[in-house]
């Protein structure tokens, strides 16, 4: 086990250098996607503005929730990027290597690609949630919770892209259709949390976690709810379960160099 | 009329691709349901819990402004930045600039093509089920509404090809443009009216949605609000101004941005 992390940890450092080797591009690409997110903070503060306080949400509470998913969406896209690839290799028969290399599959497969704009993602998030802590006076307690509750996210970030991405094993040219079964995962991710009730609520928190990742975590920060705490953590690490089991059945019906270039 | 027929010829070819790819269709759909459906279930509580009004519009009224902006999305001509940016990272620009048709028309034809069926196909598909499920407002029922409708969206057109095709081209001095583009977009977002419509929001924001080129684009989430009626010149002179003024601004770019290649045979 702990040398496949040290591998990972090698794959992704070589991940990082790669990228760092163009870097104005990288260095553009961070930045832009830190500016680019302020889009979201911007939206829904006016959100709020415009139609008042919703299920005790505040413009605090918004720069939270875009704290949570950036920084959670950061760590996973930029040193995971491999995950959302897995159409790619798919439909072009380069999976191949990655069944024939002797280390664990899917940590192989989620550390074969790096983002650089991931990590503006991330930058953003830290800010956010830093702005978030001062504007609402965190205690120490609540950095614990902050801190357990990003892992969770991850943890559920991961699971989803997996799960997600894995699908294209079922279906012939599957980058668009996983594109968008993922866009119907995130964009939840991103939107008010209070305006979520009833049915809405149950959808994306129980068959689509994406209220997991920030929603129900700012909640919980807020209110200190140990008890919402612990279910994050434990529903964080079933879907990671659910999304490892279904990769290796998916995995079984592979096809190897199911393109004419037989893998690339 | 040589350069229509090419432009005919790339549409009708890149729909009958569409055709037979209908999974793209599926996972667009997903798309719009994904981020529209969301929001209007959202949009519908939030109206509900402010008494059915808020800032003077209705949910109704709300929910139609966020459509047309996500429909038009949906037809994805912001593309067209990419396509370009990819042809200078791979070189295949040098392909085409040899070519004896006009680069630009070619591209924005291709991605006109490439969303042409999957606009038509949802949009209409959309429109019948949002009709049915929330019924359509007044102001869609005026006789100046389908007229204003399809000239809207022929500038929305037009406009969105000339901002995104400006911030492809500046490939050709930044390879990747992706930045640009993340921010161009939110601009879009932002200002067209996506996830915050129009009519909430505050005055200097609503002007600067009105008078700059980012909402302008997006004009076509205004068609269905009361002041439309009285507005619609208005407005679409503004698109006209930054066509024009924009559209100078591309050609010169890209006799800029040809000047830049060096084409090295082999």
């Amino acid at each position: 086990m702990m040398k496949e992390i040290k591998f990972a940890l090698y794959a992704i450092k070589k991940n990082i250098q790669s990228s760092r080797e163009l870097r104005t591009s990288f260095l553009m690409n961070v930045i832009g996607m830190a500016i680019n997110n302020i889009a979201f903070v911007f939206l829904w503060v006016y959100f709020v503005k415009s139609v008042g306080v919703i299920g005790g949400w505040t413009t605090y509470d918004i720069i939270g929730l875009n704290g949570f998913t950036a920084l959670s969406y950061g760590i996973i896209v930029s040193i995971f990027m491999g995950t959302k690839k897995i159409p790619e290799y798919v439909t072009t028969g380069s999976f191949d290597r990655f069944m024939l290399s002797p280390k664990n599959l899917i940590l192989r497969v989620a550390t074969s690609a790096f983002s650089p704009s991931a990590i503006g993602d991330a930058i953003f998030g830290i800010i956010c949630l830093s702005v978030y802590g001062f504007l609402i006076h965190i205690t120490i307690v609540q950095i614990i919770f902050v801190v357990l509750l990003i892992i969770f996210g991850a943890i559920i970030f991961f699971s989803m892209s997996l799960i997600i991405n894995g699908l294209s094993f079922y279906f012939v040219d599957a980058s668009s259709f996983t594109d968008s079964v993922f866009q119907l995962f995130m964009t939840p991710t991103l939107f008010h949390g209070g305006a979520f009730h009833g049915v809405t609520r149950f959808i994306f928190t129980f068959i689509i976690p994406s209220l997991l990742i920030a929603a129900i975590p700012t909640e919980t920060v807020k209110n200190l709810s140990f008890h919402n705490l612990i279910y994050i953590g434990v529903g964080s690490f079933i879907w990671l379960y659910i999304a490892i089991r279904l990769f290796k059945n998916s995995v079984r019906r592979y096809e190897s160099s199911n393109f004419m270039t037989f893998g690339n | 009329m040589k350069g229509i027929r090419l432009a005919f010829k790339i549409i009708n070819t890149l729909t009958k691709d569409s055709f037979h790819y209908p999974n793209r269709l599926y996972a667009n759909m997903l798309i719009l349901v994904s981020r529209l459906g969301v929001l209007l279930a959202l949009y519908w509580y939030v109206f509900k819990l402010n008494g059915g009004i808020i800032n003077g519009v209705t949910f109704i009224v709300v929910a139609w402004s966020m459509f047309f902006y996500f429909s038009f999305s949906n037809f994805n001509l912001r593309r067209i930045s990419r396509l370009i940016m990819e042809d200078v990272q791979s070189g295949n620009v040098e392909v085409f600039l040899c070519k004896p048709i006009s680069y630009l028309s070619y591209k924005i034809w291709w991605t006109f093509g490439l969303g042409f069926y999957n606009f038509i196909f949802i949009g209409f598909l959309g429109f019948i089920i949002l009709a049915l499920v929330i019924s359509v407002p007044a102001s869609m029922t005026i006789g100046l509404f389908i007229p204003t409708l399809i000239l809207e969206l022929i500038l929305a057109t037009i406009l969105t090809f000339i901002i995104y095709s400006i911030v492809g081209l500046l490939a050709f001095w930044i390879e990747d443009v992706n930045p640009v583009f993340w921010i161009n977009d939110k601009f879009v977002m932002i200002l067209g009216g996506s996830y915050l419509p129009v009519a909430l929001f505050p005055d200097y924001l609503y002007k600067i949605a009105i008078y700059s080129p980012f909402g302008a684009s997006m004009f076509v989430s205004h068609i269905v609000y009361d002041s439309w009626k009285v507005d619609w010149l208005k407005l679409m002179g503004i698109q006209i101004f930054w066509i024009i003024t924009l559209g100078i601004f591309l050609i010169w770019l890209f006799k800029k941005a040809r000047g830049k290649v060096s084409v090295n045979g082999g």
